[in-house]
């Protein structure tokens, strides 16, 4: 065989290992998070001392910890419901009305998310001084929504401009008026979108950290948890939980994007 | 179908951010007549389907439809059903959910509904494929459930968009006999809107042969085919060698001297002043060539520019001294003329006639 | 201009009615919020009351002391670095996921890279703390096969871990656009260039990347801009011997209780933001998928 037949099959050798490197990095720490919550040391570190489910068992009736993660799975829901009803109305508005002003609602839309977080955080904990009250459940529920529903909006945005406007005309030329065809071609066409939008939105607000730090008063997130566990020794307990969440996580977006890309890759056949 | 209405366009005029789509358009379209919009691309013949069906409102003018002005409905309270250029046949709903959902809107109960789906079907030649998903049809077939769809809610109107443009050149003759089939059983009105002559003139009552926003002429296919009122239709419609002429007391004289008699009839006849400068109007298929001595009637001589051969005809291409383009379509058997050689192109008067400069 | 029809005004109400939700929270939530920053950037302290005031004696301050500036620099030069070295590990995945593997494969390689951006940031921030701590699982691993004698001090608490992990927060965020604009480009366009005798580089230098120059610019900003803003990260693993800018900010407001002074930083830091967002916006238009 000559060098030349070789060449393509080098590059794409060369290119495959390259790939596996970069899978390396960014699922070694994962790996060793679980790694650790499997281990019986007390202290993670190598080497390994012996196979061990007791850290799970141990986070479960930690009542710090367990509680943690019931109120932040609470708020993350409240905070993607939220957002995903606001951005909705308002991505099919942005995708499928004129709008004069529209450069100028796109870079609203846009500025929250890249807003530092910190500045976010600030200016919030500052309103909240107007309103005492809400600093706890209902500020950080608000602050995620905040956070969530600008590229909620975004995304969903971007899936509509590749929606057919025939659907909606033909739905409407025959008799269907606009909120029949909300709930008869729109709602169904872009459920699976939604519902990754959702579940998306969901995963960020139950894992940010800053924001929710600075106007979480007394309530204890997840993240707000481990963050003052950081300081000490890193116990086995936060490891089992992190790794049960990180799973759940890895689950829920590959779920959600893979039903995204699938939903796209079907519009496209038909 | 009694319910079917005839549809009136008054002065209708459309503008876009400053761009004139449909530039003042008066129609009637009477009640159960098959009325096609043929124009090329950019005319404004779907801005002004699209004002029928309500998704587009006119700047000004009226549209009436059964008399009854819809100018400021939403398309859902229009008594028109549109067959899209893209089906837009709902991708999650299957064929039967697809032919339901007009009547579905409409309330109606479901085992009324059942019927006039399997009646729609049967009548369409879909019967066994109303469970299935509308990506698995074919094109032809999804045409059909396009056209059922709209049909089955028995619109006063129905108006279609391209309706045979994603078709193969095959289906698209078949449907167009089913297209024609089923105006005649329904007696509904049906408006149109193409670009492909052929189609406009094999299914239509009458056409409107738009350009550039305006209606250029409105009349049955024969009218329009055999007597263009226009340069533009002339040409759009079929061929035609257009040659300027100018009107004289006693006939005709073309750019070379030639005299020909004033053909009867014609648009532009009407203002045939003598010393007009007019255009006379012959199709290609009503032009016989000769060799330049055997002429026995008057015609333009021109130099033979390309001879092509098309199994039926042949087509003779040949250029006056003047510059004018002249063809000639005539089934050939005769020997053709050389190329390069001078010939007369020739016709009975009574073929050409006479439109405006 | 004749008036709108009734159609035209029903749209108008749709309209209205459909983005009003959004954007009242937003004006509520997010610009009253950063106004009131604002607002207090140019207030001043008095024995530690905030006072109103219409001064820019904040903004003088700021701008006047060294630590500031050294840690803009740093914020800048952090952000950069960043930016670069996600652009160059991005490039060639995506260029593999778009072009080098199967239909299916295609779709679970490009969700595993993009899967890790959604963990939290602070279990990211303890893996790593195992794996590049003193006596972490690096360490012990390069001290067991003999590699290093002594345990590696500069792998955390340094600049270099706060590097590693923001590489690591916003590798998967450069991929995506990036494979969205490759995935983009028609194989015959190559193909083409090809037949017309480039080489493959050639053909690479010049097709395929002023192709993909969307994704790259696109990833750059949103890389650039949250690297600038960056807190978390290189708070708990950069040691706290350089302090980013958004440290300083969080340092004047919580530490000094310097509320305006942290507020004027806070202003200039955003003004970047977003000076560098209008600067972009055509391209992050166009890469959203509108027409230009």
């Amino acid at each position: 065989m000559s060098l030349r037949r070789l060449l393509p099959s080098a590059g794409l050798l060369a290119f495959t290992a390259y790939a596996a490197l970069i899978y390396l990095f960014l699922y070694l720490p994962i790996a060793v998070i679980a790694l650790f919550a499997f281990d019986s040391r007390a202290i993670s570190g190598l080497p390994l001392a012996g196979f061990t489910t007791q850290w799970f068992a141990a986070a479960f009736a930690d009542p710090a910890l367990a509680g943690s993660m019931a109120t932040s799975a609470r708020l993350a829901a409240a905070s993607a419901l939220l957002a995903t009803a606001l951005a909705m109305p308002a991505a099919m508005v942005l995708a499928w009305f004129p709008l004069r002003w529209k450069s100028a609602v796109l870079a609203l839309m846009l500025g929250p998310v890249v807003l530092p977080p910190l500045v976010l955080g600030l200016g919030l904990v500052m309103l909240a001084r107007a309103a005492p009250g809400m600093i706890g459940e209902p500020a950080i529920i608000i602050a995620h929504a905040t956070m969530t529903s600008s590229y909620a909006a975004l995304m969903l945005y971007s899936r509509l401009l590749g929606f057919r406007r025939s659907y909606i005309e033909a739905a409407m030329d025959l008799g269907a008026t606009e909120w029949v065809v909300f709930r008869e071609i729109v709602l169904p066409l872009t459920a699976p979108a939604l519902v990754a939008v959702f579940l998306l939105a969901f995963t960020d607000a139950f894992g940010e950290f800053i924001v929710a730090w600075f106007v979480a008063g007394f309530t204890k997130t997840l993240p707000i948890v481990i963050w003052t566990s950081l300081r000490q020794v890193i116990s086995p307990k936060i490891n089992a939980v992190s790794t049960l969440i990180i799973a759940a996580t890895l689950l829920l977006s590959v779920a959600s994007q893979l039903w995204i890309l699938r939903q796209a890759g079907r519009a496209r056949e038909s | 179908m009694s319910r079917s209405e005839g549809v009136t366009l008054a002065g209708v005029v459309k503008r876009y951010e400053g761009h004139l789509a449909v530039a003042g358009v008066s129609l009637e379209v009477p009640r159960g007549a098959f009325v096609t919009l043929l124009g090329p691309s950019g005319c404004g013949k779907s801005t002004l389907l699209r004002m029928i069906s309500g998704f587009a409102e006119p700047t000004s003018g009226d549209i009436r439809i059964g008399g009854a002005s819809v100018v400021g409905l939403p398309p859902y309270r229009r008594d028109t059903a549109m067959v899209f250029q893209d089906y837009a046949l709902f991708p999650h709903r299957t064929v039967e959910e697809n032919l339901a959902f007009g009547l579905r809107i409409r309330r109606m109960d479901k085992p009324a509904i059942r019927a006039r789906v399997a009646a729609m079907l049967e009548m369409l030649g879909l019967a066994g494929l109303g469970g299935r998903r509308v990506s698995e049809i074919s094109g032809g077939q999804a045409q059909r459930v396009a056209l059922g769809r709209a049909l089955v809610v028995e619109p006063a109107v129905l108006l279609l968009d391209e309706p045979l443009g994603a078709l193969d050149l095959k289906l698209r003759k078949q449907m167009q006999a089913e297209l024609k089939r089923l105006h005649r059983e329904l007696g509904l009105t049906f408006i149109a809107v193409t670009h492909d002559q052929e189609e406009a003139l094999n299914l239509s009552d009458f056409i409107a042969v738009m350009n550039a926003g305006r209606i250029e002429q409105y009349g049955t296919p024969e009218e329009v085919y055999a007597r263009p009122a226009t340069r533009f239709v002339a040409d759009f419609v079929g061929e035609a060698n257009l040659v300027p002429a100018t009107v004289e007391p006693d006939g005709l004289r073309l750019e070379d001297g030639t005299r020909l008699p004033l053909p009867e009839g014609g648009p532009g006849a009407v203002r045939a002043a003598a010393g007009a400068a007019v255009t006379l109007a012959v199709r290609p298929e009503a032009v016989e060539v000769h060799a330049a001595a055997t002429g026995t009637r008057p015609g333009l001589a021109a130099r033979v520019e390309e001879v092509l051969y098309s199994g039926a005809a042949r087509r003779v291409i040949g250029r006056t001294a003047a510059g004018t383009r002249l063809t000639s379509l005539q089934p050939g058997a005769a020997a053709p003329p050389e190329r390069g050689s001078l010939a007369t192109f020739s016709w009975a008067p009574a073929a050409s006639w006479i439109i405006p400069a | 201009m004749s008036a709108p029809g009734p159609a035209a005004r029903r749209a108008r109400r749709l309209a209205a009615a459909g983005l009003a939700p959004l954007l009242l929270w937003q004006c509520l939530f997010f610009l009253v919020p950063v106004g009131i920053l604002a607002v207090i950037s140019v207030w001043s302290m008095e024995n530690y009351r905030l006072t109103p005031d219409l001064t820019l004696a904040n903004y003088t301050a700021a701008l006047g002391n060294a630590a500031v500036w050294r840690s803009l620099l740093l914020s800048v030069r952090t952000a950069l670095f960043v930016t670069v070295a996600c652009g160059l590990l991005a490039y060639p995945i995506a260029y593999f996921i778009a072009r080098k593997v199967g239909r299916r494969l295609r779709l679970v390689l490009l969700v595993a890279v993009v899967a890790p951006f959604w963990i939290s940031i602070v279990m990211r921030i303890a893996a790593w703390r195992i794996l590049l701590g003193e006596h972490g699982v690096i360490n012990q691993f390069l001290v067991g096969t003999g590699l290093i004698e002594a345990p590696l001090g500069i792998l955390l608490y340094s600049p270099l871990s706060t590097m590693i992990g923001l590489v690591y927060a916003y590798l998967p965020l450069y991929v995506l656009p990036l494979y969205a604009a490759i995935d983009r480009i028609e194989q015959s366009w190559i193909d083409a260039a090809k037949d017309l005798n480039a080489g493959p580089l050639r053909a690479f230098w010049e097709v395929t990347l002023p192709l993909s120059l969307p994704g790259l610019v696109v990833g750059a900003v949103f890389c650039f801009i949250f690297g600038l803003g960056e807190f978390v990260t290189p708070a708990l693993l950069g040691g706290g011997k350089q302090l980013l800018l958004s440290q300083i900010i969080q340092d004047q407001f919580q530490r000094r209780q310097d509320w305006p002074g942290g507020a004027a930083i806070a202003m200039v830091l955003m003004a970047m933001v977003m000076g560098l967002l209008a600067v972009s916006m055509r391209w992050l238009r166009r890469a959203s998928g509108e027409r230009p």
